[in-house]
């Protein structure tokens, strides 16, 4: 029954995505109201709502009748748990994807219907129309099951044990189809004629929101790895990592090309705002085929082919449609000491970091039929190529505030003292400590930013940051570096061991001890539990840890979750990898990872650049540019979140 | 004049000091350990994605003890890459080499550098109004078509050839081509060959987890036998003989352990033995320890 209506909205959807292309294509070529158009996107986007309501209640009702629920609901589930099941594994997943995208759609339709808007609403309605086929008729979680299962095996057990499921994929997916607008608008700009022209100050805010909620979502899904996973770290150059960060590269990029109105800089603007939304697509096939093999893809499915096809149609029409071009306007040269200097070169820099984890994440697919082996890229290639480029970037992100003098010599001025600091912490920590050459050029080039940040004109005061019109990039930039600094600082002081206690016996790392108290094992509900108590003391105090293994038969699976005391200063890590069958002893994993809190700080920080960019960018237009008809200015209607 | 040479003073000694501190900390602490730089260019097989250093699986663990020994033994680093290469195939290798495929890590990064490069030093240059030289304007728009289709002619190329790599791949491989049961079994024989007797029996036990085959069953007997664990070695060989009631080596193994846990039933066991392969190599040996 839930089935059925479920299916329902899905054909419902492939209808009405259709149409919604065919009523915005008519808008655009016949200039027809606009108002038919706007009703079928709002419809396709009241067919995906159904579509997740009805899984929902069924996930909730328990209707093992519907496939998806059969292969991830279960009774045991907790209520928050069964909710985010709906994005636990891919069928569900995609129509979340389909709720998002056909949001976008509903939202960016509400605009003055130009040209530019129709031609655009075309593409992202298409794009819509191929993700309703794809989940009606390849990954519809919708099938009937006979004969109906008394009780289904719940999710992934992983993705049980943090928080952190309820919005990591939502804002992941938030930010992986905001880009479908700027892509979209990139394209429609060459066929919209005259409208055209504008098409970059519609789409920055756009890009801005997707760039936000994707680094929310990275670094959200860094801290799940880092609290649920039990390996300690917080990213492994994963396929899965990697396609999230791939767009994010391009989108920083864009947002950066596109300062000032992009002037000069036009194909640059529309190639990266291309490559950010086809990037996603051909995340979405590595990481939905089962192409790739990784620790948290999506398992095999049928999707492969459809996916590849679409990324491929896609590529082509980016390249037909905004390749030949008429030649840019006259223009003056860029001077070298300036702010599109700097930007030119972050541009030139990101786009070959993208190609670094593009190349490694794909390198598998091309070399096993060429070799008959599969190869494999660890983190040490991208340690030996992506690092060094991105302490490169952080250097650059200290420039902005130098640069805002136009002369050579006062440039090299404001950069006497950021240059300074950074030297002397290269030095300081050099000699103190031996953290290797690009953790100390992270720490070096961080001072750089900070210092740079910190003593510009007007910034230090609370008063001046807010005259500043800079705000939010300083507000980013300083993200950025306190990121770096957790990354480099847990990445070379973390002290790790590793040793099998009895009960009683002790664990040191460094000043931190901990004492296995006792090890308890119990079984609710079929699933065995191991709980590990262990008195951790330093420094004169002590706490209780208890950390956890848990193993779940119904998806043979083992999950380590660890017992973690967060401090500003360092994270004390402790997991329990394996117990005795007697319970008198247990193997420990004790870690110090120190400053690993200012890589979730600066990803806060970063998300809130991104917000405060964001508001900054709406009230100034509302302020500067009331429109002709008298209404609000589409922009501002759209992108408020 | 003189705060002139004070500010060059002071940036003199923080270069240097910058450059002493950066020579210094070019090995870092951490990597020193010669075993743990070996193992991180080598991946774990039994593993998704995760090198020597990180894994925690048994077959890791081993390999890393076999590192340990050759490293102890004064190999280099680039010999003990070149054994495991031999032994397990170029899988082993945490990054393809440099050659053949593998060298697309390198040249596909470096082209878009040039390429991003070239293309933004051309946005640096001044752009003349292309109607002030109505002469240059088609030979200037012909010279750039070329490039952009050839660009967007490889970029489809990329996407043709991971289209064709995904074709191969159907259906979908979720296990990795190394296969951890061979890599295991392989790691056994080797410690045994050192005659870390312990160290084989789990390596055994890992590959018998995925492949429960009565010759690799007997092999860990043998190997707990030698590893003084006569009870585990016994229990190892009744399974053996549970399956195979005349297994030669099963009863071998079971009487040897016997002789230990239960020496009152050994010699029949071994007797049973002589009945069932008077020709085995081990007979002329058990047949002296019967007689004495």
């Amino acid at each position: 029954m839930l089935g059925d209506l479920g299916t329902a909205g899905l054909v419902a959807g492939l209808l009405a995505a259709p149409l919604a292309a065919l009523l915005w294509l008519r808008v655009a070529l016949a200039g027809a109201p606009a108002r038919p158009a706007r009703l079928a996107s709002v419809g396709a986007l009241l067919a995906a709502v159904t579509a997740c309501a009805v899984l929902e209640a069924a996930l909730l009702g328990h209707d093992f009748s519907v496939r998806f629920v059969a292969e991830n609901g279960g009774r045991h589930v907790p209520l928050y748990y069964a909710v985010t099941s709906l994005w636990s594994a891919m069928d569900g997943s995609l129509l979340l994807w389909l709720l998002v995208l056909a949001g976008y759609g509903a939202l960016f339709a509400r605009g003055r219907p130009d040209r530019l808007r129709a031609c655009a609403m075309v593409v992202i309605s298409v794009v819509t129309t191929f993700f309703f086929a794809l989940s009606t008729f390849a990954a519809n979680p919708f099938r009937a099951v006979h004969p109906v299962p008394p009780d289904g095996p719940g999710p992934n057990p992983l993705l049980q044990e943090h928080a952190a499921m309820g919005v990591h994929p939502p804002l992941l997916y938030a930010g992986y189809l905001g880009m479908v607008v700027p892509f979209a608008l990139a394209l429609a700009a060459p066929l919209a004629g005259p409208d055209g022209r504008d098409w970059l100050r519609l789409a920055r805010p756009w890009a801005l929101v997707a760039w936000t909620t994707l680094t929310a979502g990275i670094v959200l899904g860094a801290w799940w790895s880092y609290a649920v996973l039990g390996w300690g770290g917080y990213w492994a150059w994963d396929p899965v990592e990697n396609a999230s960060l791939l767009p994010w590269l391009t989108t920083t990029a864009l947002l950066h090309t596109s300062l000032g109105g992009g002037r000069g800089r036009e194909r640059w603007n529309s190639v990266l705002a291309c490559a950010g939304f086809l990037l996603v697509l051909l995340g979405t096939f590595l990481t939905r085929s089962g192409a790739v093999a990784s620790v948290h893809a999506f398992t095999e499915s049928p999707l492969g082919p459809l996916l590849l096809g679409f990324v491929l149609l896609a590529v082509l029409a980016t390249t037909v449609l905004t390749g030949p071009r008429q030649p840019p306007p006259a223009r003056p040269g860029v001077p070298l000491w300036s702010r599109p200097t700097a930007v030119l070169v972050n541009t030139v820099l990101l786009v070959t970091v993208a190609a670094v984890v593009l190349i490694g994440t794909v390198l598998p697919l091309i070399a096993e039929p060429v070799t008959g082996t599969r190869a494999s890229v660890g983190p040490g290639y991208y340690h030996r190529t992506a690092v060094p480029l991105a302490v490169v970037v952080l250097l650059l992100a200290g420039l902005p505030p130098a640069l805002r003098v136009r002369d050579r010599a006062g440039v090299l001025r404001r950069l006497a003292l950021p240059g300074a600091a950074a030297l002397a912490t290269v030095a300081a920590v050099g000699l103190l400590s031996r953290p290797g050459a690009a953790a100390l050029t992270a720490f070096g080039a961080a001072a750089f930013v900070l210092t740079g940040l910190l003593t510009a004109p007007g910034v230090p005061t609370t008063a001046g940051l807010r005259r500043s019109r800079r705000r939010a990039a300083t507000l980013g930039h300083a993200g950025l570096a306190l990121l770096a600094v957790g990354v480099a600082a847990s990445a070379t002081y973390a002290r790790v061991d590793e040793r099998t206690l009895r009960v009683g016996e002790t664990i040191r790392v460094g000043d931190v001890a901990a004492r296995l108290e006792s090890v308890q094992r119990a079984a609710p509900g079929g699933r065995m539990t191991v709980r590990a108590r262990l008195v951790v003391s330093s420094g004169g105090h002590s706490h209780l840890a208890a950390p956890v293994l848990r193993y779940d038969p119904a998806r043979d699976m083992a999950v380590t979750v660890p017992a973690i005391d967060a401090g500003t200063r360092r994270d004390v890590y402790l997991t329990l990898l394996a117990v005795a069958a007697d319970g008198g002893s247990a193997s420990v994993r004790l870690a110090v990872n120190p400053l690993v809190g200012l890589i979730w700080a600066g990803g806060a920080v970063g998300t809130a650049a991104g917000l405060l960019a964001l508001s900054d960018t709406v009230r100034a237009r509302r302020v500067r540019r009331p429109h002709p008809t008298g209404r609000r200015v589409p922009v501002a209607a759209g992108a408020s979140p | 004049m003189i705060r002139r040479a004070g500010v060059a003073l002071t940036l003199v000694a923080l270069l240097a000091a910058a450059a002493a501190g950066l020579f210094r900390s070019a090995v870092p602490a951490g990597r020193a350990d010669p075993v743990a730089a070996v193992a991180a260019g080598l991946r774990c097989p039994a593993c998704q994605g995760e090198s020597l250093v990180d894994s925690r699986s048994p077959i890791a663990v081993s390999m890393r003890q076999v590192i340990a020994d050759q490293t102890a033994q004064g190999r280099s680093p680039d010999e003990i890459r070149r054994w495991f290469v031999a032994r397990y195939g170029e899988e082993v290798l945490a990054q393809p080499p440099a050659r053949g495929p593998g060298l697309l890590l390198w040249v596909v990064p470096a082209l878009a550098l040039l390429g991003a490069g070239a293309a933004a030093a051309r946005t640096m240059r001044a752009r003349r109004p292309a109607r002030v030289s109505p002469a240059d304007r088609p030979t200037r728009r012909r010279s750039r078509r070329p490039v952009w289709w050839l660009a967007a002619a490889g970029l489809v190329a990329l996407v043709v050839a991971v289209a064709v790599a995904a074709d191969r791949l159907a259906p979908p491989t979720v296990t990795p081509r190394t296969d951890p049961t061979a890599v295991a079994l392989k790691l056994a024989y080797d410690l045994e060959g050192q005659q870390r007797y312990d160290a084989a029996a789990q390596m055994y036990r890992e590959a018998l987890r995925d492949r429960p085959d009565d010759g690799v069953r007997l092999r860990l007997a043998f190997a707990l036998l030698r590893a003084a664990d006569a009870a585990g070695a016994e229990q190892a060989a009744g399974q053996v003989l549970d399956h195979a009631p005349e297994s030669p080596d099963g009863l071998l193994v079971l009487g040897l352990a016997q002789r230990i846990t239960r020496p009152t039933v050994a010699s029949a066991t071994l007797r049973r033995f002589l009945a069932v392969a008077p020709a085995h190599p081990a007979a002329p040996e058990i047949r002296r320890l019967l007689g004495s």
